[in-house]
């Protein structure tokens, strides 16, 4: 069964004249990365705000058809009881640290289920390590850099041990090395805890590599769907603009060219460098 | 910008820092009650004298000083009404106990911020935000005094940046008389009030998907224990109040001039 399934989902805003999403199917499974791209507007928000209830329970607006996350109807439940399974990682990190240590942030949580003293104190821990900010735990939020800070939000979700994490642009306010970091910390909770992530995010060139499960959304649609390779190199992603890997790209006019590649699409650069060194071998 | 340097917190730790800020919280008000009952000079100024071993042992000394020196202008206010209007009901001259009266009332004021200020000086919001929950007050009040106190910086930060992009476009904060000078801001304040409203929505958002309301019986990371130096605490305070009520009822207090005059006035002997 799918961890996540929306079938023929539609939501238009309170106030708003027409859908923000429109007919969205999609399955996602256990334990995919999951990466969701568009253009700016097209509805990859309000999707990722579909998967823990804040639609329709937060924001009013109109819903037809339905969510199931782990076989719970999101629409029947509090966004309290989605969030144990769905962590939500949103765009700016600031505002989404409320408290005046990094550690408490973390517990935030944990102390709004009630969670018992000792065992916060082991989930707290192991959510500071798991994401590398265990030396910051007693610093104030406002005194870290963005990339710091969005660790934060990520280790005060990880707390939780949701199935789910979605990550909605979550690195959209930090400088290059810092989202190459926010990205790799992701991943490993992908690989190592075997977490599901659905990440949003419109820098393909550094998250194309981790993803399994690629969906391009346009106009409120759901446009491709599939195995990132084939999608990312198709004629339809370039076309609605979404910022296609460079490798991709240049494997694509290098075929054009008919000089003779292996049929692997690359994803990233190391791929792209292996190809070539091997074509340029024979 | 310094105007909130004050607002932020310097993490310190000293034995003061940790003690138990509503043990804290009562010695306060025990020193504010004793400055209250006295009107005389001389346990005023031992008051006084008995806060600096607090604010040594705290090494707070430089934040003490500035807002000690913050509280001087009130201070010269406060010496100054009362010593005119004593040198009025006095018939107009110049008496050493009136004046006398006035330096009791100004050290009053000053003994009341010194102590406010020690305790909110050793005092973290977090400790503070912690105890208050742990009074029993509800939740959503204490999330919202820290929710206020981690937002300060984050405001004042934006409120320069608006100010800037203000005056970039050629907005002139220092100009004009003083009400023209008011209205000046009103192109800074309807941005930040827009923005921070936006940015409230958002953190109801980031609450909302981390179980905020999940239930009744919340609980807390860090927990408010008694310690040895809390006990010491109490025990001091409740001797200064006892000794504070045992004097005023029962001894005399001696005026400055009672002493000093002895050897000001030799044709007593």
């Amino acid at each position: 069964m799918s961890i996540i399934e929306t079938k023929n989902l539609t939501y238009t805003y309170p106030g708003g004249t027409k859908p923000s999403i429109k007919d969205v199917s999609i399955k996602i499974e256990k334990g995919e990365f999951v990466l969701i791209t568009g253009p700016s507007g097209c509805g990859k928000t309000t999707l990722c705000r579909c998967f823990n209830a804040l639609i329709p329970n937060f924001y009013q607006g109109e819903l037809e058809g339905e969510v199931t996350v782990i076989g719970l109807k999101v629409a029947e439940h509090q966004i309290y009881e989605m969030a144990k399974h769905v962590g939500l990682v949103f765009q700016n990190p600031e505002n989404q640290l409320f408290a005046l240590s990094v550690e408490k942030d973390v517990a935030f949580g944990l102390e709004n289920l009630g969670v018992p003293r000792e065992e916060m104190r082991k989930r707290v821990d192991s959510a500071l390590n798991l994401t590398g900010i265990y030396d910051l735990r007693e610093r104030a939020p406002h005194e870290l850099s963005g990339g710091q800070q969005q660790r934060v939000a990520i280790a005060s979700v990880l707390a939780m041990q949701p199935e789910v994490i979605v990550l909605d642009e979550p690195t959209s306010f930090l400088d290059p090395l810092g989202a190459k970091r926010i990205f790799e910390v992701i991943y490993d909770l992908n690989r190592k805890l075997g977490v599901t992530v659905v990440l949003v995010e419109h820098r393909l060139d550094l998250t194309a590599k981790y993803a399994n499960h690629i969906v391009i959304m346009d106009d409120g649609r759901i446009v491709l769907d599939g195995e990132p390779r084939k999608i990312l190199s198709s004629e339809e992603a370039r076309l609605i603009g979404v910022g296609i890997p460079k490798p991709t790209r240049l494997y694509q006019i290098l075929q054009k060219d008919r000089v003779s590649l292996s049929n692997t699409i690359p994803l990233s650069s190391d791929e792209m460098a292996t190809m070539l060194r091997e074509v340029l071998k024979s | 910008m310094s105007v909130f340097d004050g607002l932020k917190f310097r993490r310190v730790y000293s034995p003061i820092h940790n003690l138990d800020p509503r043990i804290k919280f009562i010695y306060v008000c025990a020193i504010f009650t004793t400055a209250i009952i006295f009107l005389e000079l001389i346990p005023l100024m031992i008051l006084f004298l008995m806060q600096v071993p607090f604010v040594i042992l705290a090494g707070v000394k430089r934040e003490w000083l500035r807002s000690m020196r913050g509280a001087t202008f009130l201070a010269a206010v406060i010496f100054l009404t009362n010593f005119i209007f004593s040198f009025i009901s006095a018939g107009y001259i110049v008496t050493a106990f009136n004046l006398e009266h006035a330096v009791a009332m100004t050290l009053r004021f000053i003994v009341l911020v010194e102590s406010f200020s020690v305790f909110f000086l050793t005092t973290s919001p977090d400790h503070l935000g912690l105890a208050l929950e742990q009074t029993h007050i509800p939740y959503e009040f204490c999330f919202a005094f820290t929710t206020a106190v981690r937002f300060v910086p984050v405001l004042a930060e934006e409120a320069q940046t608006i100010m800037d992009a203000q005056k970039a476009r050629g907005l002139e904060l220092e100009r004009g008389n003083f009400l023209k000078r008011i209205r000046n801001y009103i192109p800074i304040l309807i941005p930040l009030i827009v923005s921070a409203i936006r940015r409230s929505l958002e953190l109801a958002e980031a609450m909302e998907s981390r179980a905020w309301g999940a239930t009744e019986s919340r609980t807390n990371l860090y927990v408010l224990k008694m310690h040895r130096g809390d006990l010491v605490l109490i025990v001091i305070t409740v001797g200064i109040l006892a000794l504070a009520i045992y004097v005023r009822l029962f001894l005399g207090i001696p005026s400055m001039n009672d002493i000093l005059g002895r050897f000001f006035e030799p044709q007593y002997f």
